[in-house]
């Protein structure tokens, strides 16, 4: 299994659950984070910001859907724009479900 | 090492913290996070009745369940359901164990009871001392 956690714009949160739910991968954690990557922040005028808010989607699927979700995801969040964020991909050992104790997504 | 991520309900992290500090494993992070599952949220059931098969027919298909849902504005319709992901990273040996007493305590046999997720880890600094790896975690 692998974990997929994807740094991206909160305006596109949305639209990318939207088209994960459409491809059959319904479950996603969300939480707001705030970071900085290569530009180290945004400069408007006098006013610097040295983090900027995103959105944080966490999903674990199995191993053959990597490049699918990937893809999707890249597709929905991108604008082109500096940033539109980072997809970074885990490795996870084993997941159970704590309704049923059972092993596996 | 290995990391437990639990992602739980929100009035079991209590009772969850306490079993943890009884199997002497008190160190964990707390984050409150929105998450979704395979009900896709906390759509209220009567909804299936009035939805178009289109709609249903297939989780492939492009106009998602919840899309209909946010379209038509129906009443109590959520993506999320607010939830606590803990964090825990332990020894191998006792994950087992760990992930057994999360289940036991944090199970209530409806949906939304969560889902747990080991994943192993590379290294561990205590910043404090500099200890590495193992002796970061004990």
């Amino acid at each position: 299994m692998k974990m997929i956690r994807a740094f991206i714009r909160p305006e596109k949160e949305q639209e990318v659950v939207l088209a994960l739910e459409g491809a059959g991968f319904p479950s996603v954690t969300k939480m707001p984070v705030f970071g900085r990557g290569k530009q180290k922040g945004l400069q408007v005028g006098p006013v610097h910001y040295d983090e900027l808010p995103k959105t944080l989607l966490m999903i674990v699927i199995d191993d053959e859907d990597e490049k699918k979700v990937v893809k999707l995801i890249h597709e929905k969040a991108k604008t082109g724009f500096i940033g539109d964020g980072k997809i970074f991909v885990s490795p996870v050992d084993t997941a159970y479900t704590v309704r049923t104790g059972e092993e596996g997504l | 090492m290995k990391e437990i991520v639990a992602i739980i309900r929100r009035d079991k992290v209590p009772e969850i913290k306490q079993v943890l500090e009884d199997l002497g494993y008190p160190s964990l992070t707390i984050q409150s996070v929105d998450g979704r599952g395979k009900q896709k949220g906390a759509m209220c059931a009567e909804m299936d009745s009035e939805m178009p098969d289109s709609y249903c027919t297939a989780a492939k298909l492009k106009p998602t369940p919840s899309t209909y849902a946010l379209e038509h504005t129906l009443p109590k319709v959520a993506l999320y359901v607010p939830k606590r992901m803990l964090t825990i990273v332990v020894p191998d040996d006792v994950v087992t164990k760990i992930v057994k007493s999360i289940i036991k305590v944090g199970y209530t046999g409806k949906h939304g009871d969560g889902k747990i997720f080991v994943a192993p880890i590379g290294g561990a600094v205590r910043i404090r001392t500099g200890e590495m790896d193992g002796e970061a975690i004990a």
